[in-house]
């Protein structure tokens, strides 16, 4: 079961990756700009 | 027994708009501005016989002020006179080429057609999308309280078809765009609407793809300046009993413990009322007006978070006689691949591109009474975006230098002899906006508008750090904007009515 999720777990990031490098790059450093901003929402949700 | 039962920081749009609306259903308020001329960056100052607009050139999507007169028992048409400004703009390519979008979308479907037929048939889905979006979207959403997971959720419940539109949400404005056409001069045209919401087409949500269709909605120019729009809200208000005071600065917001009792004036003074309502930005707001230590810790670190939306100078030329153009818009810029890059090899590194984006409003096409007779006004924003910061120097040393780009495009652009038709040239820089707006870093949207700062994670209409604190304007939902300002003091005033009416 443990090397199931492992090879499941491979396989998504495997796939993220590649799917990333099809991007091009406006909208990798758009997915970068908004990844950076993730950390702050749980605070700009309380203001 | 309070002074006042509202406080209103400030008489921009979405605090004129809350004080009215919250006048009309009896609350005793009080708007205090801290300039001697209302309306925050949708104001009019005269210089020399001209007459300038600070910043807000012109106003589309109407019906949020039609919404605020509605709400007040009152006909906008008695109070605001607004001008029909028909084309929308005319575009400058670098190449030089020119072309005129009409106001009507059918004449608008023919310049594209002959523009880019390969682009054409897409042309129609995108515009029947986008029609549908906004009349569908902005019923469902342009005046409601989103600031809310639960609120969120409430507006898509009544009006389910809203998650047609999350696609176009999530994607930036680039793709938005890109998805549908491939003709460069019909991308442009609709990409640099990305710059209105404050952020470059590859940051932009592809919501802000629509704005381009939005302006056939119609544009409209109000007669004597822009500071007519403020103007009319004032007037509707103050029949209602509201008291506005100008020259008076509010120094900060008077607390018992996390809870707003009044305001504290720079003279010393206080004046004390049940609910405070602050349309200055929210930064502003929180940091300097109330202060670090009276905030609970995850609402600094909220506030704090937020980017500053992009600064912009503001040329304001006045000419001897009529310039060249053709609309109360015309844009000059490149490619959206180019706008990208002026965003990030000069506007954030610190540089002010010499050749980048332009509009150059003209406004006495609509209202010749804006200057002597014979005499024209342009309000002109040359080489945006430009940063707050220019690198190695500041924007009280090259004040004269960059009112010397700006003649050298009003003579490539508008008028070959120009020098000899200028008689009055002036200009806005950031600093000055930081100054007169208390915008930081001169960022005249407020904050900074992507995905991951709309709606509920955006500054919200009722404070969750302070009681009895309500926001509106350009930093909070919705926010950055004629129609979004006025929207945000509408939404700030139902709330206010639903918690204390």
């Amino acid at each position: 079961m443990k090397s199931a999720k492992k090879l499941f777990l491979l396989v998504a990031v495997a796939a993220m990756a590649a799917g990333w490098f099809t991007l091009n790059e406006s909208t990798r450093r758009y997915i970068v700009h908004l990844a950076k901003q993730v950390p702050s929402l749980p605070y700009r949700y309380f203001v | 027994m309070s002074d006042y039962d509202a406080i209103i920081i400030g008489a921009g749009l979405g605090g004129l708009s809350t004080g009215s609306i919250i006048a009309k259903n009896g609350m005793k308020v009080l708007v205090l501005e801290q300039s001697d001329i209302i309306g925050g960056c949708c104001s009019t100052f005269e210089n020399q016989g001209y007459k300038f607009d600070v910043g807000a050139s012109i106003v589309e999507l109407i019906r949020p002020l039609e919404i605020l007169f509605e709400k007040m028992g009152k006909d906008i048409k008695d109070y605001v006179d607004l001008i029909p400004c028909d084309p929308i703009y005319s575009f400058i390519t670098p190449e030089g080429k020119r072309f005129k979008i009409p106001t009507d979308i059918d004449a608008t479907n023919e310049v594209v057609k002959a523009m880019a037929p390969e682009d054409y048939e897409n042309w129609l889905k995108f515009e029947e999308f986008g029609m549908w979006l906004l009349h569908y979207g902005l019923d469902a959403m342009i005046c409601a309280d989103m600031s809310t997971f639960s609120s969120a959720l409430k507006v898509v419940a009544k009006y389910p078809k809203v998650y047609k539109m999350l696609p176009t949400l999530a994607m930036n404005h680039e793709m938005a765009v890109k998805k549908a056409f491939s003709n460069k001069d019909l991308l442009s045209s609709v990409s640099f609407q990305s710059f209105f919401a404050g952020a470059p087409p590859f940051l932009g949500s592809g919501v802000f793809g629509m704005i381009a269709l939005s302006e056939h909605l119609g544009i409209y120019y109000p007669r004597g300046g822009m500071k007519g729009i403020p103007d009319g809200i004032m007037k509707a208000g103050q029949e209602s009993g509201m008291e506005v005071r100008t020259n008076t600065k509010v120094e900060r917001i008077l607390l018992e413990g996390r809870d707003a009792k009044g305001v504290v004036l720079d003279d010393g003074t206080e004046i004390t009322s049940d609910i405070v309502v602050s349309n200055v930005n929210g930064k502003v707001t929180y940091l300097k007006m109330i202060g670090p230590d009276a905030l609970p810790k995850w609402a600094f670190k909220g506030v704090t978070s937020y980017m500053n939306s992009m600064p912009c100078p503001m040329l304001y030329v006045g000419l001897d006689t009529k310039p060249n153009l053709n609309a109360h818009h015309t844009i000059v810029t490149g490619s959206v691949e180019f706008m990208n890059e002026v965003w990030t090899k000069y506007y954030t590194q610190g540089l002010i591109p010499e050749n980048a984006m332009s509009l150059i409003c003209w406004p006495t096409e609509a209202d010749p009474s804006l200057a002597p007779e014979g005499h024209h006004v342009l309000n002109w924003i040359c080489n945006a975006p430009a940063p707050y910061s220019p690198l190695g120097d500041n924007w009280d040393r090259i004040k004269d230098w960059y009112k010397e780009q700006g003649l050298k495009e009003l003579e490539k652009y508008v008028l070959p002899d120009a020098r000899d038709h200028v008689t009055l040239i002036d200009v806005s820089t950031p600093l000055d906006f930081e100054r007169r707006l208390l915008h930081p870093e001169g960022g005249i949207y407020g904050l900074f508008s992507d995905l991951t700062s709309l709606a509920m994670f955006r500054m919200s209409n009722k404070s969750r750090a302070i009681k009895d604190l309500y926001l509106s304007g350009a930093s909070t939902h919705f926010g950055g904007g004629v129609p979004t300002s006025v929207a945000s003091g509408i939404t700030t005033a139902d709330i206010i009515m639903k918690d204390h009416g």
